[in-house]
């Protein structure tokens, strides 16, 4: 085994945290490597030197300041808290969106490519709307005219059957 | 309030190594965390997003200003405020072995020296390490033990025998 491996879990061998298996293998290095074995004691010495290292209390001073912080920042306040809410997040998403999808169809190059395959569909597109809507005129006008040569036909019909009942 | 105070305080007086720059970073900081505040989601824990914002800050003014050409403040200047046990052949061992460490820890790179920080002088877990570090626990676990013999390395180094 090189030094490498058993280095990389030299802290879990401190914290006892390594399988027994991988706990050996560190062992047995460690009992014929004498640089790791030394490296290990200083890692040893480092650990018990910042067991409990002493913290220090925030001065007076620096409390006051830290008080004071929000009052301050009132006083300059830019933006009202209230766009900054986690929940609008969702809604300036989409409109940022919206505005670099406007910005792409308006000013990049290939954007403006893409409007105008846009245009030519949109106007392809109306073409056929007005071309059907003129066929489906032509279909009214003509069921009109069915409508008005049956009812021709029935009048027609009722007169016939009125002049044979009267002989 | 005063218990965050202390957190921050500590974390950018362990990072920086000066106390004039901690309190500075630390009031930085609060100011950060006031604008923050709105937009903070409050299924997180508010501690591993105050370590977070506290990290990012420490980290950022490191890399603009490079504190690391700046000398540490004397370790017994400060820290030496607590308690001292055992006999007092350890307690010296001890208390030079935190100078050691303490004098040592600005010849680590700044994400190093974070995770040794985080992990062994503020006791966090690994499991709030990945919270604050944005990172996957694996990449943690080996930052960390990376750091310590980085750390182990230096401070042996400064001891003048060989790792």
């Amino acid at each position: 085994m090189t030094c490498e491996r058993p280095q990389e879990l030299f802290s879990a061998y401190l914290e006892g945290t390594l399988d027994p298996a991988l706990r050996r293998a560190v062992e047995d290095h460690l009992a014929s490597c004498a640089e790791c074995a030394a490296l290990l004691a200083t890692l040893r010495k480092v650990d018990e030197a910042v067991a409990g290292w002493p913290e220090l209390e925030p001065s007076p001073a620096l409390l006051a300041r830290l008080n004071a912080i929000p009052t301050a920042r009132k006083k300059f306040r830019l933006v009202p808290d209230i766009i900054l809410r986690p929940s609008l997040q969702p809604l300036f998403a989409g409109a940022a969106l919206l505005l670099v999808f406007v910005s792409f169809l308006f000013l990049a190059p290939q954007g403006r490519s893409f409007q105008k395959a846009v245009n030519r569909q949109v106007h392809l597109g109306w073409s056929e709307a007005e071309r059907i809507y003129a066929k489906a005129g032509s279909i009214t006008d003509r069921l009109g005219e069915y409508k008005n040569n049956l009812l021709g036909s029935l009048r027609t019909l009722n007169i016939l059957k009125k002049s044979e009942a009267e002989k | 309030m005063n218990a965050y105070a202390k957190r921050v305080l500590n974390l950018a007086y362990q990072f920086s190594g000066s106390y004039q720059e901690a309190e500075d970073q630390t009031q930085e900081i609060f100011l950060k965390l006031y604008g923050a505040l709105p937009k903070f989601d409050f299924q997180r824990n508010f501690t591993a997003w105050l370590l977070t914002l506290a990290r990012n800050h420490l980290i950022d003014e490191y890399r603009r200003t490079k504190w690391e050409r700046t000398q540490r403040d004397d370790f017994d200047e400060r820290t030496t405020a607590g308690p001292l046990a055992g006999n007092p052949q350890e307690t010296l061992e001890r208390e030079e072995n935190r100078r050691l460490v303490w004098d040592s820890l600005n010849s680590l790179s700044a994400d190093m020296r974070m995770a040794v920080i985080l992990r062994d002088l503020q006791g966090r877990s690994y499991e709030e390490m990945a919270e604050v570090l944005n990172l996957p626990l694996g990449t943690v676990k080996s930052r960390v033990n990376r750091a310590r013999l980085a750390l182990a390395r230096v401070v042996a180094e400064k001891r003048g025998g060989q790792p």
